[in-house]
């Protein structure tokens, strides 16, 4: 009996070594915050008692430092409760400042992912219990990170970055827009899955909700209906085009002028598969040029024939949608005005190639490019192109060193994104976090947070190096953003990333 | 439950608990007698002090699998391989038990604080000869009944390594065999290189960022700074040139010296029964001949 209690109570001893006895706690409230500053490191061991003695106090430096506890007051710690099955912790008080980047609403209670709850605890701001008793950190460990949740590694580099101020949150592959989607460019507020719309350089156009422009412009037409005609017949310089438009509107019936608005006569679909392809005057079918100079101010209404029912449109004024268009002379700089010169100085316009011009349709089009190449072949000197080796180019094909280049090149310049499929690549390389920059976190929004810094992607030194396939499927999964290798070796954590860069081919 | 069976001298057993494959170690205790055995690991946690920043980190200390097959061979270590989950109604009514008691005895700290602060102010008001001294008494007197602690006021620990407070029982491996560390050629030779230069009385912490495999201090690597990179490679292994060249590189840009290690095979240091279980070292150093 006294064996067992005695060994019990060593245990306990062993057990409750690093428990803080209330007086303790209290005094606790003022310890200093201050970290010691380490100080020079010698570079030989001598049995100097000078050494010694740094050493002992380096020493209790550092286990003074390691040794303590975290000792927190009880109305700013945060209640949470581990909630095994679902692999997240759910808080059971209100959270603190930490909400307005981190955790999610889950069932109308405020949860945290496993890494942002022990990191939370980390930093003294949560408390997380587990069957009605507080966990501790080692117990934190042992039980968020696994392999169904994040590996030790992942944490570690995890908490790195929080604790230099990133957000940083899970990747997700299904939240990555796809290409198509980027050109969309579509504005935030249609999609709360969507990126932030990027302002494209130089253009004025500003990102509007495509809602409120219609609706105004109905507003306008209705107004201006009766105006219209009379400014219409104001017009002191009216386009060539807008003049065919004019003429045509009193005589819907005359099939020889047709306006932009107008189409062939539709023919029930089984009639129209028969005949064939309506053959179209484009000497007469008029495409208002909107961005010429002299600009019209409204484009007529288009033939009731082709509305349905009862509907009436108005003419649609085109002042407003012109303010969008932009007109502007593209101001270049000077690199770029020489570029442009340069390539302009031998450029042919094929537009104006008044033989282009008489082509009525791509197959003659085609038939004429043909007969002009075997012309050319023709005028070739014999002796320099019936041999083996011939000529790389005909004078005057190629005007600048990049496409005499490419006609040597053997190997194809390829992509990043050349050749890559979307499925994911082996377990072992995937995206683990999007993270997003310190400065940005006042604005950070978690329903939207936009485009992510860059992602990361953490191994370690004892695994392989990824290799370009890997590389080109992580970048290609990654979207836009670039992707960041976290290489963790035993709590040092380094961090890499691959660029693309394709070779200049051309002398500027 | 726990281990130590050795109850004469108390707590002769190190705790390494795993994540994965990698060993932790949580108690200070524990990290502080390793330390004493030259097993430095690395810190991987926040500090506690300060846990918003990356320049000195607090507990856990992680180890590389050598130190802790170290461990295991010269001081007893054993491993904790499973948590339970079972649930203790008991333990979590002593837990509150324990919140209460600490709440009251902070309770009558804080208002001994209190009055010695009040105190302290009279004295100084009265040797100032200051007449407002008579209302600090009178707070004073009062502070019995007005003073309040309330509970969200109260100090509580987080505790860093397990608390203990559950009676869950704990399914421990003393044998390494029982450890989830992968065993194999690699980490084999790794380990006779780390136990030969642990016995030189070397210092040795991981050097991945190196290009190495480890880091070797002649002292304490909070003291001292590190002399040589250690490779270890097996005898019959070829090395490229490019990769001798790159690691030379690397070395004499940091100022440290190469070590390629190599243990010996067995049957090769027969003859010498003092070099059985030797390493050879071979070091790189930029020799610049013009």
């Amino acid at each position: 009996m006294a064996d067992s209690e005695t060994s019990a109570d060593a245990h306990k001893h062993k057990i409750f070594q690093e428990l803080l006895s209330p007086s303790e706690l209290f005094q606790a409230r003022s310890r200093s915050h201050k970290i010691p500053v380490k100080g020079q490191k010698d570079f030989l061991p001598n049995a100097s008692e000078h050494q010694r003695t740094r050493l002992q106090q380096s020493l209790d430096e550092h286990w003074t430092l390691l040794q303590e506890e975290r000792v927190e007051r009880l109305g700013n710690l945060v209640k949470a409760v581990w909630v095994p099955e679902e692999r997240q912790v759910e808080l059971q008080s209100p959270a603190g400042k930490f909400w307005h980047s981190m955790g999610f609403s889950d069932r109308g209670k405020q949860c945290l992912q496993a890494e942002e709850a022990l990191y939370l605890m980390e930093c003294g701001n949560v408390q997380v219990f587990y069957h009605d008793l507080p966990l501790s950190i080692q117990e934190g460990y042992e039980r968020f990170l696994s392999s169904e949740t994040l590996t030790l590694h992942q944490y570690q580099v995890y908490g790195h970055l929080k604790r230099l101020g990133y957000v940083v949150n899970r990747f997700d592959l299904s939240s990555v827009p796809s290409v198509y989607e980027r050109q969309l460019n579509l504005p935030a507020s249609v999609d709360s899955r969507q990126r932030k719309p990027v302002k494209r350089k130089r253009s004025q156009s500003p990102v509007s909700s495509d809602n409120r422009s219609t609706s105004s412009l109905e507003k306008k037409t209705a107004e201006h209906q009766s105006e219209t005609n009379e400014s219409l017949a104001g017009q002191t310089t009216p386009d060539q085009p807008l003049e065919e438009l004019m003429e045509s509107l009193p005589a819907p019936e005359d099939s020889s002028e047709r306006t932009w608005w107008r189409e062939e006569r539709i023919q029930t679909p089984s009639a129209q598969s028969q005949t064939r392809a309506p053959r179209w005057d484009f000497k007469k079918l008029s495409f208002p040029d909107l961005g010429s100079r002299s600009r019209s101010a409204c484009l007529a209404s288009p033939d009731p024939s082709l509305l349905p029912g009862a509907l009436e449109v108005g003419d649609c004024h085109m002042t407003q949608w012109l303010r969008r268009l932009n007109v502007k002379e593209e101001k270049l700089s000077r690199r770029e005005r020489d570029r442009q010169r340069d390539r302009d100085r031998y450029h042919r316009d094929i537009n104006r190639d008044p033989k282009v011009r008489d082509c009525r349709n791509w197959a003659e089009y085609i038939k004429l490019m043909e007969e002009r190449r075997r012309q050319q072949q023709k005028q070739r000197p014999s002796h320099l192109w019936e041999r083996e080796v011939t000529p790389l180019t005909q004078p005057g094909q190629c005007t600048s060193h990049r496409e005499v280049m490419e006609r040597i090149s053997i190997i194809k310049p390829s992509s990043w994104s050349e050749g890559v499929s979307r499925t994911p690549p082996a377990d072992q390389w995937k995206i683990s976090f999007d993270v997003y920059q310190p400065d940005t976190v006042a604005e950070f929004k978690k329903s939207h947070p936009g485009k992510p810094y860059s992602r990361m992607c953490v191994c370690s030194f004892d695994g392989p190096v990824p290799d370009l396939r890997i590389m080109k499927q992580l970048s290609c999964q990654s979207g836009d953003v670039p992707v960041t290798f976290a290489v963790v070796d035993h709590g040092d954590i380094s961090f890499y990333c691959f660029k693309n860069f394709r070779l200049p081919s051309d002398v500027y | 439950m726990d281990a130590g069976e050795d109850q004469s001298t108390g707590d002769d057993v190190i705790d390494i608990s795993f994540c994965g494959s990698t060993p932790l170690m949580w108690k200070v205790s524990d990290i502080k007698k390793c330390r004493g055995t030259g097993v430095i690991g690395a810190l991987v946690g926040s500090l506690a002090r300060q846990p918003r920043q990356n320049v000195r980190m607090g507990r856990p200390l992680e180890l590389m699998q050598e130190e802790a097959l170290m461990l295991e061979e010269t001081i007893s270590a054993s491993a904790s391989l499973h948590t339970q989950d079972c649930k203790d109604e008991e333990a979590a009514r002593q837990y509150e038990a324990v919140l209460e008691s600490s709440y009251k005895e902070q309770c009558t700290l804080a208002l001994e604080d209190k009055k010695t602060v009040l105190r302290r102010i009279m004295q100084k008001k009265e040797n100032d000869n200051d007449d407002s001294g008579y209302a600090v008494r009178d707070r004073l007197n009062a502070l019995d009944q007005a003073f309040s602690f309330p509970r969200s006021a109260m100090a509580i620990q987080l505790c860093t390594a397990r608390a203990g407070f559950s009676h869950c029982p704990d399914e421990r491996g003393f044998l390494y065999t029982d450890w989830p560390i992968p065993r194999d050629e690699r980490s084999e030779i790794r380990f006779r290189v780390y136990r030969d230069l642990r016995s030189k009385g070397y210092y040795l912490t991981s050097a991945g960022k190196f290009g190495g495999d480890f880091l070797v201090y002649p002292g304490d690597p909070l003291r001292f700074h590190a002399h040589y990179i250690a490779l270890c490679m097996s005898m019959d292994e070829q090395l490229p040139l490019c990769d001798v060249l790159a690691i030379a590189r690397l070395g004499s840009n940091v100022k440290k010296t190469v070590l390629l290690c190599s243990p010996q095979k067995p049957s090769e240091a027969g003859k010498e029964e003092r070099i059985e279980e030797g390493v050879v070292y071979s070091s790189l150093q930029w020799s610049s001949i013009v």
